[in-house]
């Protein structure tokens, strides 16, 4: 009987049956079906085109590419800076991501454990709000509340804390960064507050029982639980703040750069190979952070169900 | 026993830095929104605060009569409500897939991530340069096609996530009782994945709603709202944009609001202390 | 959140709730789709019908392109394309404007690539009977012709210097001011080495009598010349910011965020508009010139749009658009036409705003003026110097 049951339900687990039937397999194939047409049937070919451009030649005849094989456009990624662009781009990012999910936790604990419902679904509803409106208008409005004449500097100005406006507020990492762990924030507390649903309500009360205080209980049960909420906010926000250019053009200082607004520089003088050449590291270190992350985090056990 | 209970009590720090850093989140989040709403009612020609005694609606009367703004918003609506409506299936789909799989799950994964790491501005070249091939006139349906190809490994996570969140016992009682693996999932995963599901395709509408690099190359003749934003903010528009995101924020709270006061506490939920959970 | 576990789903007001979110969502959705189209390519439009896809600083309105309509003809429908020549090439090139715009607006210098390229056709001059009313130095701008052609019709043209708050900045006649030591983090430069380089270049020929010859179009030294002047200033930190585009730029004057600025005329305008004591200032190096033109799409030629095409670029340059333009942004189309149009319909405009407008773009132009070039012959040596002073 147990062996029945065990044969039903864990056909799909990983190394637990290697007798994969023709019909699970079949039914996997249809199941990846609608993404693979997505990401293959339409994803494939445009990344196939821009790698193979990349490694073509400009052409100042026709200010466009011609088939000229050549490594040109990679050697100019060493040139210039241009690294520094990418190292520091990522250096934001991970750094928004860490913030965000630094605050992202505590704030979906307080919404899934330390609230009744109705305050719950009401704070829910209040992260996500903002993110109705336009990010290049909420990123400009940032502008306004910590300049020189911002809302920030008159209230410390008024109150005496400081004499002259602080300049740092405004067109620094700091005005940056904030700027973007406020834009991202609703990416980084979603994943968190779904991964909740995993936790068990009695578990909780018998820790209690068992005489388990505030932070025992939250680091025993809910942080191994939430784990996969944990990287899939940090990846959400990585990912999104890497392709951004809003924040960094509008908060950070004079001609601050990023992979995004470097892009669009080398767009701007139609040097196609270059541009293409930049997304094409930039995928290619993408993934494989994401096969080391695979390694070292284990990926493949995170997502996985709880029980039996 | 009332939940509150649960977690109340001990180490009550805990609970004072929580909050804390939840009513943070909150500041950082709002203080931008709250600006805008402030300064559009701020009948000048431009951005910034004035006193309550010069409030006005002068810029959200213009906004109803702004037919340009209203197409781009018509067409990002559009974008939007059409790639959630496929990334949310189409991503439960993949995680389940990704789930099925043993030894391709790996690559597998990559193929769905790999989608987002392209930088946008990159995809929508390429893309528009693969359509034209194709010959597909430039609408929104190009636009969805970008935006889904965007917003698609965002929806298969958070329906891992949700997938996460099923428990094994669950689907070994269903099945025990008799249901084959299809019926399992409609009668029990399904409704358990409810708010996981809606949550995806609102992530979905958010992420299209907010996207431009990608949408400037496949875009028609009618403009995405971010692109309107985009193009104002550069040419010089009239704080309608503002007075626009204000009027957002307004409405969507009022929904909420409205929502809440139409939902009475439920009679015995305070008694029972039952904990409604996401999904 | 947790659940309490059983065989029973637990619903909850939660999920009640979320789900009336996505009812609100798609009760929005529903009616945007009921309003509109639902984006079917419409069938072949009406031919005297014109996709104008240009900055936004050449709109004037729906209301404006009404009375064009009415005037010349031909309906225009204006889609903004983001006043970054960057993306409206590459768009051009590789993407699929040609296929749904018939007339492009950009700034002057990518006319020769594209000519080149096959993506813009030349304007038949014989058809713009208006043309002739340009004022010849408007017509003589190098990089509109081509091989004879002419590809570019100028639309909008001006000369630009320096934004300088009065009581802060003093009176400021060069473009020193923006590299002067006392202005420390006060100053501030366009985030575009399209018009930043030009001015430095323009500031080190006259003032520091560095050895250029045309600021518009640097040699690769004197590229190098000017850039490491502007990396050493940066360093320092002089600049404040660089803005990028119209809202960034006028916040940061009317905020008095940064007190000199290199930027465009209207800014002080609108700035003033807001009680802020700024001028434009005349500086003795002399200013940088600019036009937007527009340009015919290869595309608008096969869809049949030719003739369209050429009345609306001639209705442009009749004296209503000029009018309208200088009304809205302060911005001045190159031609004698539009003040004999306030004359003539003085209930409409000021006849005497508009020559004032008129004659003082043609009096800077009568001075020292150096044309902005987006296409000078290393201009992807300019972007790599600027790389650098990004990273810098």
């Amino acid at each position: 009987m147990v062996a029945e049951v065990e044969e039903r339900v864990v056909p799909h687990e990983p190394g637990a049956h290697e007798n994969v039937s023709a019909r699970w397999r079949l039914a996997t194939f249809f199941l990846a079906l609608p993404s693979l047409v997505v990401f293959v049937g339409l994803g494939f070919i445009p990344l196939a085109l821009v790698v193979t451009w990349s490694f073509w030649s400009f052409d100042p005849d026709t200010y466009w590419i011609k088939p000229a094989w050549s490594l040109a456009s990679y050697a100019a990624l060493l040139e210039n800076g241009r690294a520094t662009v990418f190292l520091r781009t990522a250096g934001l990012a991970a750094l928004t991501a860490t913030a965000s999910t630094l605050l992202a936790v505590p704030a979906a604990t307080v919404v899934c454990l330390l609230s009744r419902p109705r305050r719950a679904a009401l704070l829910l509803a209040l992260f996500t709000i903002p993110f109705f409106t336009s990010g290049l208008v909420r990123a400009f409005a940032w502008r306004l509340v910590l300049g020189r004449q911002g809302v920030v500097n008159n209230a410390l100005m008024s109150l005496g804390v400081v004499q002259t406006p602080v300049e740092w507020l405004l067109f620094s990492d700091f005005a940056v960064v904030l700027g973007m762990v406020a834009a991202y924030l609703p990416f980084a507390i979603i994943p968190i507050v779904l991964v909740f649903g995993r936790i068990e309500y009695s578990v909780i009360r018998a820790s209690q029982d068992l005489g388990a205080g505030f932070w025992t209980m939250f680091s025993t049960i809910v942080l191994p639980l939430v784990m996969p909420g944990i990287v899939a906010s940090f990846l959400f926000v990585f990912i999104v703040a890497v392709g951004t250019s809003m924040e960094i053009q509008l908060l950070g200082g004079a001609g601050a750069s990023s992979i995004s607004i470097m892009i669009n520089d080398v767009l701007r003088v139609v040097n196609f190979p270059l541009a293409f050449a930049i997304a094409t590291v930039v995928v290619t270190l993408l993934i494989v952070l994401v096969i080391v992350a695979n390694r070292a985090l284990r990926l493949s056990r995170l997502f996985e169900s709880l029980g039996v | 026993m009332s939940f509150d209970l649960i977690v109340a009590g001990r180490s009550s720090g805990g609970r004072l830095l929580f909050t804390t850093i939840t009513a943070l989140c909150l500041t950082i989040m709002y203080a931008p929104v709250l600006y805008l709403l402030l300064a559009s009612l701020n009948p000048d020609a431009q951005l910034g605060l004035v006193p309550p005694s010069r409030y006005s609606l002068t810029w959200y009367f213009a906004l109803l009569e702004d037919r340009r703004l209203a197409g781009a918003l018509e067409e990002s609506a559009l974008v939007g409500l059409a790639t959630a409506a496929l990334a949310t299936p189409i991503g439960l789909s993949a995680a389940l897939a990704y789930r099925a799989m043993t030894r391709m799950r790996g690559i597998f994964l990559l193929v769905v991530l790999s989608a987002m790491f392209v930088p946008g501005t990159i995809e929508g070249l390429g893309l528009s340069a693969t359509l034209r091939l194709v010959g597909l006139t430039p609408s929104w349906v190009t636009i969805t096609i970008g935006h889904l190809l965007w917003t698609l490994p965002f929806a298969a996570v958070v329906s891992l996530i949700g997938l996460s969140t099923v428990k094994q016992i669950t689907i070994a009682a269903a099945r025990d009782l008799g249901a084959g693996p299809m019926r399992a999932f409609i009668d029990i995963t399904l409704p358990l994945m409810r708010a996981n599901l809606i949550s995806s395709f609102v992530l979905a509408f958010l992420l299209s709603l907010n996207e431009h690099a990608r949408a400037y190359y496949l875009v028609g003749r009618q403009n995405t709202l971010p692109l309107y934003m985009f193009g104002a903010m550069n040419s010089g528009a009239s704080p309608t944009i503002y007075a626009f995101s204000g009027a957002v924020i307004v409405i969507c709270v009022a929904v909420v609001a409205l929502v809440f006061a139409g939902l009475a506490e439920q009679p015995g939920e305070a008694r029972e202390g039952r904990r409604a959970r996401p999904g | 959140m947790a659940h309490n576990s059983g065989n029973r789903p637990s619903l909850g007001v939660f999920s009640q709730l979320t789900r009336r979110r996505l009812v609100q969502n798609g009760v929005l959705g529903a009616g945007a789709l009921a309003a509109g189209s639902l984006g079917i390519p419409r069938a072949a439009r009406a031919a005297d019908e014109i996709i104008f896809w240009a900055t936004g600083t050449l709109d004037i309105g729906d209301a404006g392109w009404k009375i064009i309509a009415n005037d010349s003809g031909v309906k225009v429908q204006f889609t903004d394309n983001g006043n970054d020549p960057g993306p409206v090439v590459a768009r051009l090139a590789a993407g699929n404007a040609n296929d749904i715009f018939d007339i492009g607006g950009l700034q002057g210098g990518s006319e020769k690539e594209l000519a080149r390229r096959g993506l813009i056709a030349p304007w038949d001059l014989s058809q713009i009977p208006n043309y002739a009313s340009l004022w010849q130095w408007a017509k003589d701008i190098p990089y509109l012709t081509y091989e004879g052609k002419a590809y570019g019709i100028p639309t909008v043209i001006n000369a630009d210097s320096i934004i300088a708050l009065r009581d802060k900045a003093g009176n400021v006649d060069s473009y020193g001011a923006i590299f002067d030591p006392r202005l420390k983090g006060k100053t501030a430069m366009e985030d575009a080495w399209i018009n930043s380089v030009i001015f430095t270049a323009i500031y080190l020929k006259s003032s520091e009598n560095a050895k250029i010859a045309e600021p518009g179009n640097l040699t690769a030294d004197e590229l190098g010349l000017v850039m490491e002047f502007l990396i050493k200033h940066k360093r320092d930190g002089q600049f404040r910011t660089f803005w990028n585009g119209w809202e960034q730029g006028l916040q940061l004057v009317a905020n008095q965020e940064v007190w000199v600025m290199t930027g465009w005329e209207p800014i002080v305008y609108a700035a003033r508009m807001r009680g802020v004591d700024c001028y434009y200032a005349v500086p003795k190096e002399g200013y940088e010139g600019w036009g937007n033109n527009a340009i015919l799409l290869k595309g608008a030629v096969n869809r049949g749009r030719w003739k369209a095409a050429h009345q609306l670029v001639n209705a442009l340059l009749s004296g209503f658009y000029g009018c309208k333009l200088g009304m809205l942004r302060g911005y001045v189309v190159p031609t004698d036409n539009n003040v004999a149009y306030a004359t003539a319909n003085s209930s409409a405009f000021d006849p005497a705003s508009v020559r004032e407008l008129a004659e003082h773009v043609k009096q800077k132009f009568a001075g020292k003026v150096y044309w902005q070039n987006t296409r000078p012959d290393n201009f992807q040596l300019y972007e790599t110097w600027w790389q650098r002073l990004r990273n810098a």
